[in-house]
C-alpha cells in the first residue's frame, strides 16, 4: 500500500485527511483512486507535479509504485 | 542601418564650411560616436556626412607659450597620450579620458562631445574651469565663444547652420594653478554622469587661493559655471570649511530633474560632494606645483 | 554507483572547448548571421501604449508600397487554447501567439501588433510607419499593488484564479494563480518563538541581458515544408510552439539552431518565429526578423518584479520554529510568473516545523516574463535570507552558524514536499565558514564603509527528455550528437563523457548540436539540465557503442562476448580468453568494416528532477557614504555541483550567476513612467555590471555526488544567481547598519536611506 501525503493546503479538499494509503500498481491508478475519493482535488492537482519516493517526475502515469512508496504533490516549476 | 545619401571628406576648412552652409541637412562627422548612434536610433540620416578628420586645422594638439590648441576632431586617445597636456591640465585630460571606452577613445573627439550639447558631457565642465574658448568657422568668417556660453540647452549650441567648431583654445595656467574633474556614475565605466564637477584653483606662495573656477554638469539643461562656489574658495586656504561652502554653493546652483539616471534630490546632494572633492584634488595638485 | 571512490581519467580536466576558437575569432554563426537568396527583411510594428484596445489596423498603404511583399497582423495567427507540455510547466500557446501578434488588446508598450516583410530593411521600416493602427488607450496596470486594487482594471476578461484561491477572492481578477505550502501549526509555532522578524521586500523587474538579440530566418517552401533558423534554447520547443500557434503540422517544420549568445531562460519562448513563418507563407520568400536591443528590453521576457512579505520566528538557541511568507510576482501581460517556484525555494534550505508560504501570479501591463536562471528563487531568497541575517544579528549568532544549525539534511522532508536525498548544504556552509574570505579582516579604504554579507541559495534543477547518439569513425574518432543548443560549454562536457567511456581523446570527439530532423527529441537547454540529463543520454549512448565494440573484439578474438571486458578505453580479455593483448578503440575502429560495419550507440532518457543543489555566497561591499555608490570588493561562491565534468565551465557558471545577481542587487531595474513607457531600454541606462565593476569572483566547488547520475553530476547553472541579492544586501547592512528591503541598491536609494538613518 503506497502512502499519499496531502499538504495542509491540499487537505482543505480532503476534509482534513492528511495521508491516505492506496493499493495501486502505478501512479495512474493511484490518481484515479485519490480523485474519486476526493473529487475536489481534481482541479488543484492539475497544476501540481508528483514526487514519488523523493524524485519529482514529469511523466508519471505509468510509473510503478512500491508497496512502501511515499507520494507527495508538489507545485510545478520551470527552469531557466 | 538606413542608407545615407552621401559622404564627403573635404581636405580644407573652406570646403567643409561650404558643404555645410549649402546643405542644411548635412552634418559634420568627427568620431561619429554620438552621430552614428543617434542616426541608428532615430533611423534618420543626414543628407551628407561631412567627415572632418582630413582637415589639418581640425586634427592635432599643440601646447605652446599661450596654452593649448586642440583640433576639434582630435581623438581622445591622442590627447590622453600627450604628456605636456596631461601635466598642465590633469583634470581636463582625465575628463577626456572618461569618454566612452578604450575602443571609443580612438574615435571620440572633444569637439564632438561639446557640439553634441549634452548637459552630462564629461569634458565640458573641465573646459569651462580652464577658460577654454571654441573657435568657430562659418560662412561669415571666424569667431570665438567661451565654452560656458557654447551650449544653450540639451542638444543645442550657439552653432548656426553652416558653422563648424574648428578648435578649442585653452590659456596656459598661471603658476600654482591646477584643475580636477569628478563625475558620479553608478558603474565604474561605460556610463553617463548623473552629476559632474570640475574645479580649477590658483594659490599664492602662502597657499591662499587667489583665483578659482567651478563648473557643474548633468544638473541643469547645460553645464553651469558656478561663481558662488568659486567665491567660497577664493581667499581661503582651501581648508575643509571652504570646500564645504563651495559644495553648498554648487548644490544651490544645481537645477536637476528626476530621471532614469537619478533623482533631483540625489543629484543636488552629490554635485556638492563632487565639487568639494574636485576642489580638494585641485588644491593638492596646485600645492605640489612650483 | 558510489562516486565517492570513482576516479576519472577525462572528466574533471579542462580542455579547450570545441566551439571556442570560432567564437573568439568571430567566425561562429549566431541568429542574425543567416541569409538566404531572395530573403526579405521583416519589421515588427509595436504598440506605443502599455494598455489599449486595438480598434482597427489599416495595412493598405503599406501593402501598396513598392518592395513590400507581405504584411501580417493578429488575424494571421489563429486564436487557440492549445497547451504544450514542457516538463512540469505547460506553455500556453494561445497566450504565446497573442504575444507574438496581438489580437484584440495591446497589453504592454512594445507588444507586436503587425509585421511587414520587404526587399530591404529601409522599405520594411518605412512600410511599418505606413500601417495605421487605431488604439483605444486604457489605464495601464503597472505593478502588484495596482493589479490587486479593488478597482483595478482587469487585463483579461474571464481570468479566474487557478490553484487555491482564497475563499473570499474576487471573481474578476488579475490574479492568475494562488498556491500555498503549509506544515504544522503556524500560530503555535510563532507563539513559541523568542525572536520574530517580519519585513516586506520588493525587487524590480530585471532582464537576463543576453548579448545576442532574438533573430531568425524562416522559409516556407512551395511544398509547404518550413525551415526556421533561429537563436533559441530549444529548437524542438520552437518547432512545437510554431506548429501549435500557427495550426500547422509539426512534421512539416524543421528548426535549425544557431550558436546562441546567451539565453538564461529568455530564449525558451518564441516571439519572432511564428511571425517570420506567417510572413514567409504570404510572401513566398524567406523572411528574416531581428530584434533591436530596445525590442529585446520592451518585448522579450524579463523576470518578475516582486513584493514579498516574510515572517520568521526563532528560539533563543537559534532554532527556527515558524515561518510565513506571501509572494506576489508580476507575470507581465499573461499568466505565468515563477511565483510557485519562488514559494518552493523560499525556505527550502531550512528545516522549519511550522510554515505557511503562499504565492500569487499576477498579470500587469509589462512584457510577459520568461524564465530567468532559477526563475522565482532569487527574489524569494533575497527576502528570506535578509530576515535570516537579521535573526542572526538579533540573537548575536554567527550567520553561517545559524544557517548550519537550521540547514536541511538528507532525509529531511523538503518544505515543498518530498524527502531530500543526499544534499550538500551542510558541506557548502562548512566550506564557506572555513574559507579564508570569511575569516579575513575587513579593511575599509579611507572615506568608505565596508561590510560583509553571506546568503544561501537553493534550486531544484530539472531532468526532462534527451536523446543522443555516438558514432565511431574508422580512424577511431567519434561524433556525439545531441539536440541541445550549447550555452554553457555543454558540448565539451559531452565530449569529455564520451572520452571517459570510450577512451578517445577529447579533441578527437566532435560534439554536434543537430537540428530537429537529425536527432531524437530534446527538451530545452534550461533548468540546469543539459550536462546532467543530456549527459546521461550521452553516457548511455557511449556505453551502447562500447558494448558493440566489445562484441567486435569478441569477433576478432573469436571468443564469446562475455569474455571481453572494457577498461581505460580498451577491450580486454577476461578469464577464458586471457593472454590476448588489449584492443584500443583505434584498433577496433580500423577493423570496423571487417567486423560488421559502422557503429552507432544511441540512448534516450526521461530523467527525473536532477537532484537539488545549494550554494552559499560571501560578499564584501564598500560604500561611499557621501554618494551612496557601492562596489563589491571581494566575492566568493561556494556550491555543491555533484561532479564538475569541466571545472572551468562550472566555475564560469558560478561566476556568471553571481555577476548577474550582483547586477540585480545593485543597479538593474526596469524604469517605467506613469503611462507604462519603459525609460531605459538599452545597456546604457539598464545598468548591468561591466567587467571593471566586479572583482575576480572566487569559486569553491563542492562535490556531493548525485545518486541519480552515473558520475554524480548535479545541475550547476542556476543555483549561483540565487544568493547574491541577499548576500549583497546583507553586506550593505553590515557596512551601513541599514536594512534595505527594496532593490536595487542604486546610489540614490542608498544615499536617501543613509540620510534617513542620520
Amino acid at each position: 500500500m503506497a502512502t499519499v501525503h496531502f499538504s495542509r493546503g491540499l487537505a482543505r479538499y480532503t476534509g482534513g485527511v492528511e495521508s491516505l494509503t492506496v493499493d495501486a500498481p502505478r501512479v495512474q491508478e493511484l490518481l484515479v483512486v485519490v480523485t474519486e475519493r476526493f473529487p475536489g482535488l481534481t482541479q488543484p492537482l492539475e497544476v501540481m507535479a508528483i514526487a514519488v519516493d523523493g524524485e519529482v517526475h514529469q511523466h508519471h502515469d505509468y510509473l510503478k509504485l512500491r508497496p512502501d512508496s511515499e507520494i507527495h504533490f508538489v507545485p510545478q516549476i520551470a527552469g531557466g | 542601418m538606413p542608407q545615407t545619401q552621401a559622404y564627403e571628406a573635404p581636405r580644407t576648412l573652406a570646403d567643409a564650411v561650404r558643404l555645410l552652409s549649402t546643405d542644411g541637412h548635412a552634418r559634420p562627422l568627427a568620431g561619429g560616436t554620438d552621430l552614428l548612434v543617434q542616426s541608428r536610433a532615430t533611423q534618420k540620416l543626414p543628407s551628407t556626412f561631412v567627415d572632418l578628420k582630413r582637415i589639418p586645422e581640425l586634427v592635432g594638439i599643440e601646447v605652446g607659450p599661450d596654452g593649448l590648441r586642440l583640433g576639434a576632431a582630435t581623438s581622445a586617445a591622442v590627447i590622453c597620450e600627450h604628456a605636456e597636456a596631461r601635466r598642465l591640465w590633469p583634470g581636463l585630460v582625465e575628463a577626456i579620458g572618461l569618454l566612452g571606452s578604450t575602443q571609443i577613445q580612438g574615435r571620440a573627439s572633444v569637439g564632438g562631445n561639446l557640439c553634441n550639447g549634452s548637459p552630462a558631457a564629461d569634458t565640458t565642465c573641465s573646459l569651462i574651469v580652464n577658460r577654454a574658448r571654441g573657435v568657430i568657422a562659418g560662412a561669415k568668417g571666424e569667431r570665438t565663444v567661451e565654452v560656458e556660453r557654447f551650449t544653450t540647452g540639451p542638444g543645442r549650441t550657439v552653432l548656426e547652420p553652416g558653422d563648424l567648431l574648428v578648435a578649442l583654445v585653452v590659456p596656459r595656467p598661471a603658476a600654482r594653478t591646477a584643475d580636477a574633474y569628478l563625475r558620479l556614475i553608478p558603474r565604474s565605466e561605460m556610463d553617463i554622469a548623473a552629476a559632474g564637477a570640475a574645479a580649477s584653483v590658483t594659490l599664492d606662495e602662502r597657499g591662499v587661493c587667489t583665483a578659482a573656477r567651478v563648473a557643474i554638469g548633468a544638473v541643469a539643461p547645460t553645464a553651469l559655471l558656478v561663481p558662488a562656489a568659486a567665491d567660497a574658495l577664493i581667499g581661503s586656504r582651501l581648508d575643509d570649511a571652504a570646500l564645504r561652502r563651495a559644495a553648498d554653493a554648487a548644490s544651490a546652483a544645481a537645477r536637476p530633474i528626476d530621471d532614469k539616471r537619478g533623482t533631483a534630490v540625489y543629484r543636488k546632494t552629490v554635485v556638492g560632494v563632487l565639487t568639494r572633492r574636485a576642489a580638494g584634488i585641485a588644491a593638492e595638485r596646485a600645492r605640489a606645483r612650483p | 554507483m558510489s562516486t565517492a571512490t570513482k576516479t576519472f581519467e577525462h572528466v574533471g580536466t579542462r580542455p579547450i572547448r570545441h566551439d571556442g576558437l570560432d567564437k573568439v575569432t568571430g567566425r561562429a554563426n549566431y541568429g542574425a548571421d543567416y541569409a538566404l537568396p531572395g530573403m526579405l527583411h521583416g519589421y515588427v510594428v509595436r504598440s506605443p501604449h502599455a494598455h489599449a484596445r486595438i480598434v482597427s489596423i489599416d495595412t493598405s498603404a503599406a501593402e501598396a508600397m513598392a518592395g513590400v511583399k507581405a504584411v501580417v497582423t493578429g488575424s494571421d495567427i489563429p486564436k487557440t487554447n492549445a497547451k504544450l507540455v514542457m516538463g512540469e510547466a505547460a506553455l500556453d500557446l494561445g497566450a504565446m501567439g497573442d504575444n507574438a501578434l496581438a489580437h484584440d488588446k495591446a497589453l504592454y508598450e512594445g507588444h507586436a501588433v503587425a509585421a511587414v516583410a520587404a526587399t530591404s530593411p529601409e522599405i520594411a521600416s518605412a512600410a511599418a510607419e505606413a500601417i495605421r493602427v487605431v488604439y483605444e488607450p486604457l489605464q495601464p496596470v503597472m505593478n502588484v499593488d495596482q493589479a490587486l486594487a479593488p478597482d483595478a482594471l482587469i487585463l483579461h476578461d474571464g481570468m479566474v484564479t487557478k490553484g487555491r484561491p482564497k475563499p473570499d477572492a474576487p471573481t474578476r481578477t488579475n490574479v492568475a494563480l494562488r498556491m500555498e505550502l503549509t506544515r504544522g501549526d503556524l500560530d503555535k509555532g510563532f507563539a513559541g518563538a523568542d525572536v520574530v522578524i517580519e519585513r516586506t521586500f520588493t525587487t524590480p523587474m530585471v532582464h537576463q541581458g543576453y548579448i545576442e538579440p532574438h533573430a531568425c530566418v524562416a522559409r516556407w517552401g512551395e511544398d509547404g515544408q518550413v525551415v526556421v533558423w533561429t537563436s533559441t534554447q530549444g529548437h524542438f520547443v520552437v518547432r512545437d510552439c510554431c506548429a501549435g500557434i500557427l495550426g500547422i503540422d509539426a512534421a512539416r517544420i524543421k528548426v535549425i539552431p544557431s550558436e546562441i549568445g546567451g539565453g538564461f531562460g529568455g530564449k525558451i519562448p518564441v516571439y519572432l518565429e511564428p511571425v517570420a513563418i506567417a510572413l514567409a507563407r504570404k510572401a513566398h520568400r524567406p523572411v528574416k526578423l531581428v530584434m533591436s536591443r530596445e525590442d529585446v528590453f520592451r518585448a522579450s521576457g524579463p523576470t518578475s518584479g516582486t513584493k514579498i512579505r516574510v515572517k520568521l520566528g526563532a528560539k533563543k538557541d537559534g532554532s527556527f520554529v515558524a515561518a510565513s511568507a506571501s509572494l506576489y510576482y508580476e507575470a507581465g501581460a499573461y499568466a505565468g510568473s515563477p511565483a510557485g517556484a519562488g514559494a518552493m525555494c523560499a525556505i527550502a534550505a531550512y528545516d522549519i516545523p511550522n510554515f505557511l508560504v503562499e504565492a500569487y501570479d499576477i498579470v500587469v501591463n509589462r512584457p510577459k516574463v520568461a524564465a530567468y536562471r532559477a526563475p522565482g528563487a532569487p527574489a524569494a531568497a533575497f527576502a528570506v535570507e535578509s530576515v535570516v541575517d537579521e535573526v542572526a544579528r538579533r540573537l548575536g549568532k554567527d550567520p553561517i552558524e545559524l544557517r548550519l544549525q537550521n540547514a536541511v539534511r538528507e532525509g529531511d522532508q523538503a518544505a515543498y514536499g518530498p524527502e531530500f536525498g543526499p544534499i550538500g548544504l551542510r558541506e557548502v556552509l562548512e566550506a564557506a565558514r572555513c574559507h579564508p574570505h570569511w575569516k579575513a579582516p575587513l579593511v575599509p579604504q579611507p572615506g568608505r564603509k565596508v561590510g560583509r554579507g553571506v546568503a544561501c541559495g537553493f534550486w531544484f534543477n530539472a531532468g526532462l527528455n534527451s536523446s543522443a547518439t555516438v558514432s565511431l569513425s574508422a580512424d577511431g574518432s567519434a561524433n556525439v550528437v545531441t539536440g541541445n543548443p550549447d550555452i554553457g560549454g555543454t558540448r565539451v562536457a559531452q565530449a569529455l563523457m564520451v572520452s571517459e567511456e570510450l577512451g578517445i581523446p577529447v579533441e578527437r570527439v566532435r560534439p554536434i548540436v543537430a537540428d530537429t530532423d537529425s536527432i531524437g527529441y530534446n527538451d530545452v537547454t534550461g533548468g540546469s539540465r543539459v550536462c546532467y540529463a543530456t549527459g546521461m543520454a550521452v553516457i548511455e549512448a557511449a556505453r551502447d557503442a562500447q558494448a558493440q565494440l566489445r562484441a567486435r573484439a569478441a569477433k576478432i578474438w573469436d571468443v564469446p562476448v562475455e569474455q571481453v571486458g572494457w577498461e581505460r578505453g580498451r577491450a580486454i580479455a577476461l578469464n577464458g580468453a586471457s593472454g590476448r593483448e588489449p584492443l584500443t578503440v583505434s584498433e577496433l575502429a580500423a577493423k570496423l568494416m571487417h567486423t560488421g560495419g559502422p557503429i552507432i550507440g544511441s540512448a534516450t532518457v526521461n530523467a527525473p528532477m536532477a537532484g537539488p543543489a545549494f550554494g552559499a555566497h560571501i560578499c564584501d561591499l564598500e560604500v561611499d557614504e557621501d554618494t551612496g555608490v557601492s562596489r563589491v570588493v571581494r566575492y566568493t561562491v561556494v556550491q555543491d555541483v555533484g561532479k564538475a565534468v569541466h571545472p572551468s565551465y562550472v566555475e564560469g557558471q558560478m561566476q556568471g550567476g553571481a555577476s548577474q545577481g550582483i547586477g540585480w542587487a545593485l543597479n538593474e531595474e526596469y524604469v517605467y513612467d506613469a503611462e507604462g513607457h519603459l525609460q531605459n531600454p538599452g545597456f546604457l541606462d539598464y545598468r548591468m555590471p561591466v567587467a571593471s565593476d566586479l572583482p575576480m569572483i572566487d569559486t569553491v566547488i563542492i562535490e556531493v555526488a548525485n545518486p541519480l547520475h552515473p558520475y554524480g553530476v548535479r545541475g550547476v547553472g542556476e543555483v549561483p544567481i540565487v544568493p547574491p541579492l541577499a548576500a549583497v544586501a546583507n553586506a550593505m547592512h553590515d557596512a551601513t547598519r541599514v536594512r534595505f528591503t527594496a532593490l536595487p541598491l542604486s546610489p540614490p536609494r542608498v544615499l536617501a536611506a543613509l540620510k534617513q538613518r542620520g
